[in-house]
This record gives structure tokens, C-alpha cells and sequence, in this order.
């Protein structure tokens, strides 16, 4: 598994409200975050935590660079022939780094994780997988998936839960 | 193969899109200012947090805290 993920703010508007929040960098080595996610960030709390990261060396902003720039925009092209939910830029943009670099794409976008079934390389994890993982390494304890809801508003699909035994 | 992932995709959307109409507070949306009213509709129909933000002009966070108090579920 990459010890590399690159984050979307779908991601990481979410997850900085959890309390266990640095848990993240247990699986990832660095998290990198596209330049234009800074731009989306407002809050005090999301903004502290990534700052507190990128001077820790934690997290590292991944520059705009023009080829991934091009494949962002072909898998968008590409995600409009299927009747799912279509990528949007920035999303596009963290999978086509994914999928060149074999990082890992941190995301809550529908799209973003359909594309992983359908037409892109790269692996998509939503929260839910991040806390899957933590669980694997006995790092929280499957209670956690439901304090993670909790505490971030966030809600996962029943059906996924069940189907996790949670 | 890909046919069974479209539909339960698909069937995704659509669970996730009725939880969002069913749990939104609909009286709260329709007494916010045009854009944002049409940004928070065009979320729970899409899920979109992206879009929804650009439609109401306000950055992704901003978005996602009217999203909390017009108690749209983020459901993924």
C-alpha cells in the first residue's frame, strides 16, 4: 500500500473535525494537498490543523502542473459517458496525480469514488476507508466509525456499515 | 460487469439523494438569499460540494457549514 495520499477538500473539511484527526499520518507518510485546496479552506480549526501539518512536514502541497492538468481534463471527458455523477477539476486533478504517482486519492466526492470502478487507476478512499485501516491496525476500535460520525456530521451508507459487520 | 457497477451506483446516488431530500430542512433553505437557496438544492440533487460552492460563491468550507445548518446529510 502507498504510504503517499493526496487529499481533496471534500476530505479534509471533514476529517479535521475528528478528534483522532493525526491518526491519518499512522497509515500516510506525507499527505499531499493540490495548491487551489488552500484557497477552499475557511475555518479556523481546518486551517490550524494543515498548517500545523505542512510545517511538520506531514502534509506537502503538490504543485499544478500541466500534464496532470491535461489528464484531469480527459477523465472528466471520459467520466460524462457514464450515467454516474461526473468528476468535477479538483478531483479529477488528485486522481490523474494518483494514478501516475500510485498514491492513494483521500476524497468524499460520489464521483471520485464511482471513477474508481469505471474508469480510473487510482485507489479512492473516503473516511470511512481511512477508518477501516486504523481498525485493521488496532490503532481505534470499530466504535469509532460511529463517533467519527458523530463528531463530523458526516454520514456513511448503512449498507456499507452493515456490510463491514459495524 | 460494468453494467451491475452502473446500476449499483447508481442505486447509491439515488439512496443518498433521498436522504438528502428527506432530512434537509427545506424551511431554512427556501428563506436564504437566491443563490445560495439554488447552491444547497443543487447539493441535495447532486451531492456536488464542489459546484454547490462555485453557485453560491463562497469557497468549498464556507459552503459545507450552510450545508450543516440547512442540516443537509453528507452521505458518501
Amino acid at each position: 500500500m502507498s504510504t503517499n495520499a493526496i487529499a481533496d477538500t471534500s476530505f479534509l473539511i471533514d476529517w479535521a473535525k475528528y478528534s483522532k484527526r493525526d491518526l491519518l499520518f499512522k497509515i500516510f507518510d506525507t499527505v499531499w494537498l493540490p495548491e487551489a485546496v488552500l484557497n477552499e479552506l475557511k475555518s479556523e480549526n481546518t486551517v490550524m490543523w494543515v498548517v500545523e501539518n505542512l510545517t511538520r512536514g506531514k502534509m506537502a502541497l503538490f504543485p499544478e502542473l500541466a500534464n496532470y492538468r491535461e489528464e484531469a481534463l480527459k477523465l472528466m471527458e471520459l467520466s460524462s459517458r457514464y450515467p454516474v455523477r461526473r468528476l468535477d477539476y479538483p478531483e479529477a486533478y488528485c486522481i490523474a496525480v494518483a494514478s501516475d504517482r500510485g498514491y492513494i486519492v483521500l476524497s468524499e466526492n460520489g464521483a471520485a469514488y464511482s471513477a474508481q470502478f469505471l474508469y480510473a487507476r487510482a485507489q479512492v478512499w473516503r473516511a470511512l476507508e481511512v477508518l477501516l485501516e486504523l481498525i485493521r491496525h488496532n490503532l481505534i476500535g470499530k466504535g469509532e466509525v460511529y463517533k467519527y460520525e458523530e463528531e463530523t456530521l458526516h454520514r456513511f451508507p448503512t449498507k456499507d456499515l452493515e456490510r463491514l459487520g459495524l | 460487469m460494468e453494467k451491475n457497477i452502473i446500476e449499483e451506483l447508481k442505486k447509491r446516488e439515488e439512496e443518498a439523494r433521498q436522504i438528502r431530500r428527506k432530512q434537509a430542512d427545506w424551511n431554512y433553505i427556501n428563506n436564504q438569499p437566491t443563490k445560495l437557496k439554488l447552491a444547497l438544492v443543487h447539493y441535495i440533487e447532486t451531492g456536488d460540494l464542489y459546484v454547490s460552492a462555485k453557485i453560491a460563491g463562497i469557497t468549498v468550507e464556507e459552503f459545507n457549514e450552510q450545508r450543516i445548518k440547512a442540516r443537509i446529510p453528507h452521505v458518501n
